[in-house]
């Protein structure tokens, strides 16, 4: 069984009388453990792409499939659980709760996932280990680097055993050196059996994924494996 | 969903903590709420007891005869106009009524009194041997007078508590000497201390005079009243019956109106159920009208939180809360507002009890109190609900993008 399974996926917006097919007809298979660049221009969809494979957004019409689970047709706590459970977002502007330590932003899905506290707190502790920030557990975002903070945007999206990791643009608002940072660390996440989607515009930054798709129109265009 | 509670809690208060002039300056009128209204009932439980005191001091099974009515709207010139009590009319109703059980005439009138070289004004009661059994004060020392020391005349005083520690100083007063306005009384008993009357005086300083020696010099100035117990579950029967006896007294035709009053503690009762309705009233009003303002307050504040934290509710649904979470955490919040609103408003409310409390005896209601937080609770549900189901549907796509 695949991981993630997209079949004739439309999503149809109105706007002003006017027809936007944002994605037109996608059929799209994910398997475990890959590593999927998503790319294509702005306007061409790879946003409302990833919103629908993260759940956060339903199809007009088509049927997708999250190992088995029918996601097109499950209501809001549904995808809220979904999503909380299989699906790790990292941003591009971090969206770190600000006033929170590093642990307790970690911290954050696991309490909406009814985790006890102690239990929570090992795994946090665990997730932030992982990414490097064992030391950086209680330190609020402003008090970390720009690659610190993003580091926590994974720990905190690893930290409920995500089947998939979403991430946005991650490198987008880092230097370059923090940039391969994360970027090392996403690598390592692939070696160890995540599966990682990735939206990007950058070539050399897909480059570190094993496949990529372009988007172009709400079409996908290319899909290609590339990687090793 | 426990953790999930606590971790609500932990958001609100470091939300609250963050903002912390804001959330004072919005939690204003809950304070002044909470504070109106448990100073308001601290007010009452201590004009309650106090009232209660002074109602068993006066006895309700005690019938007041004079020419006024207590709260009585009549003229000053027709109460005038009115003939004095007599103290003959003791024998005379003793005679007639089954009821009465007791019957002191008292007259009263202020006098100096003075021992050695401490003097000191204050009020001198000419009564019989039945006025100790129509007040519920008792002897504290040596005895009360007795009827023959009444019919000769023997000048011979009670005196209340607070004569004795002015003049005797812890010594022994009985057989000593007091001066009522210039002439030479024995002790021969002393009261026990007494509160305030309905906190405002202290009949602590009094002297009681058998009324033989008291008519013979001092009957001039000062009037007179006479105080019949009666059994309390009776009073009304009683009431009746000294009433036809009074009139068979003062020889009043049927049509003639009464020229004389006969009270009853029923009337301060009536007076103090107006003014604690007064104070209730108030209080009420003003407690409901800032938990309104407040609440207003409260709901706006929390439509500027949702705002602001549009982003952060983008980033909480993407990773995972539902609707029902969002909403919990916001209501959480404006709940925290009013309740630690509450608690600080319950908090200056009891500082106040304190100072109340010197004023008269009083205390702070637990039940109100708790009452009140509670209320400041349903405040914060009501406020916060309308923003909170606001930011529970707000779509998490356009949450994430809003800078």
């Amino acid at each position: 069984m695949s991981l993630i399974v997209l079949k004739d996926i439309y999503k149809i917006y109105h706007v002003g009388g006017e027809e936007v097919r944002a994605l037109d007809g996608v059929d799209l298979t994910i398997e475990e453990n890959e590593y999927l660049a998503i790319m294509g221009p702005s306007g061409s969809g790879k946003s409302t792409l990833m919103n629908m494979i993260g759940c956060l957004d339903t199809p007009t019409s088509g049927i997708y499939e999250f190992e088995g689970e029918m996601v097109h047709i499950m209501d809001d706590a549904q995808l809220a659980s979904i999503r909380n459970r299989k699906i790790g977002f990292v941003f591009q502007t971090f969206n770190l709760l600000p006033k929170a330590t590093a642990q307790h932003n970690v911290e954050i899905p696991l309490v909406y996932a009814n985790i006890g506290r102690e239990e929570r707190l090992q795994l946090a502790s665990n997730a932030l280990t992982s990414v490097g920030l064992g030391d950086r557990m209680h330190h609020r975002p402003n008090e970390l680097s720009g690659g610190q903070r993003q580091r926590v945007a994974i720990a905190r999206a690893l930290s409920n055993n995500p089947s998939i990791i979403l991430a946005d643009e991650p490198t987008g608002n880092l230097d370059s050196k923090s940039g391969d940072e994360i970027l090392a660390i996403f690598d390592t996440l692939y070696e160890k059996g995540h599966t990682i989607i990735l939206v990007t515009h950058e070539d050399n930054i897909a480059k570190h994924a094993q496949r990529t798709i372009r988007l172009f129109d709400g079409k996908i265009t290319e899909d290609f494996y590339s990687g090793p | 969903m426990l953790s999930l509670f606590f971790e609500n809690i932990r958001i609100s208060l470091s939300a609250v903590l963050a903002n912390k002039t804001r959330s004072i300056l919005t939690g204003i009128g809950i304070i002044i709420g909470v504070f109106s209204v448990t100073v308001m009932g601290t007010l009452i439980s201590g004009l309650d007891r106090s009232f209660e005191n002074s109602m068993s001091w006066l006895g309700k099974d005690i019938l007041y005869i004079s020419r006024y009515e207590w709260f009585g709207d009549m003229e000053w010139w027709e109460v005038k106009n009115r003939p004095r009590m007599r103290t003959q009319y003791v024998r005379k109703i003793k005679e007639r009524s089954q009821y009465a059980m007791a019957v002191a005439a008292v007259m009263q009138r202020g006098a100096m009194v003075a021992h050695e070289n401490k003097d000191t004004r204050t009020q001198i009661f000419g009564t019989n041997t039945d006025y100790m059994e129509t007040i519920s004060t008792e002897i504290d020392q040596g005895r009360f007078f007795t009827d023959s020391e009444d019919r000769s005349g023997s000048r011979v005083t009670v005196i209340g508590h607070g004569l004795r520690e002015l003049f005797f100083d812890g010594q022994d007063p009985i057989g000593k000497h007091i001066k009522i306005d210039g002439v030479k009384f024995r002790v021969i008993g002393v009261l026990e201390k007494q509160g305030k009357f309905l906190g405002l005086f202290s009949v602590n300083n009094q002297a009681i005079l058998p009324l033989g020696a008291y008519s013979r010099l001092f009957s001039k100035r000062g009037f007179t009243r006479l105080s019949i117990k009666v059994p309390e579950k009776m009073i009304d029967d009683a009431k009746d019956e000294i009433h036809t006896i009074m009139r068979q007294i003062r020889g009043l035709k049927p049509r003639v109106k009464d020229d004389f009053a006969i009270n009853q503690t029923k009337a301060f009762e009536t007076q103090y159920n107006s003014l604690k309705m007064a104070i209730g009233g108030t209080g009420l009003f003003i407690t409901v009208l800032s938990l309104v303002v407040g609440g207003i307050g409260i709901m706006n504040i929390m439509f500027v939180s949702v705002k602001e934290r549009t982003r952060e509710i983008g980033v909480r649904k993407a990773i995972g809360a539902t609707k029902g979470m969002i909403l919990g955490q916001f209501l959480m919040e404006a709940i925290t507002i009013c309740v630690v609103a509450g608690l600080v408003g319950l908090s200056l409310a009891y500082i106040s009890s304190f100072f109340i409390n010197k004023i008269f005896p009083s205390t702070l209601p637990l039940g109100l109190s708790i009452l009140a937080v509670f209320m400041s609770l349903i405040v914060g549900v009501i406020s916060g609900i309308i923003p909170s189901y606001q930011a529970a549907n707000l779509d998490p796509i356009d949450s994430l993008r809003y800078e």
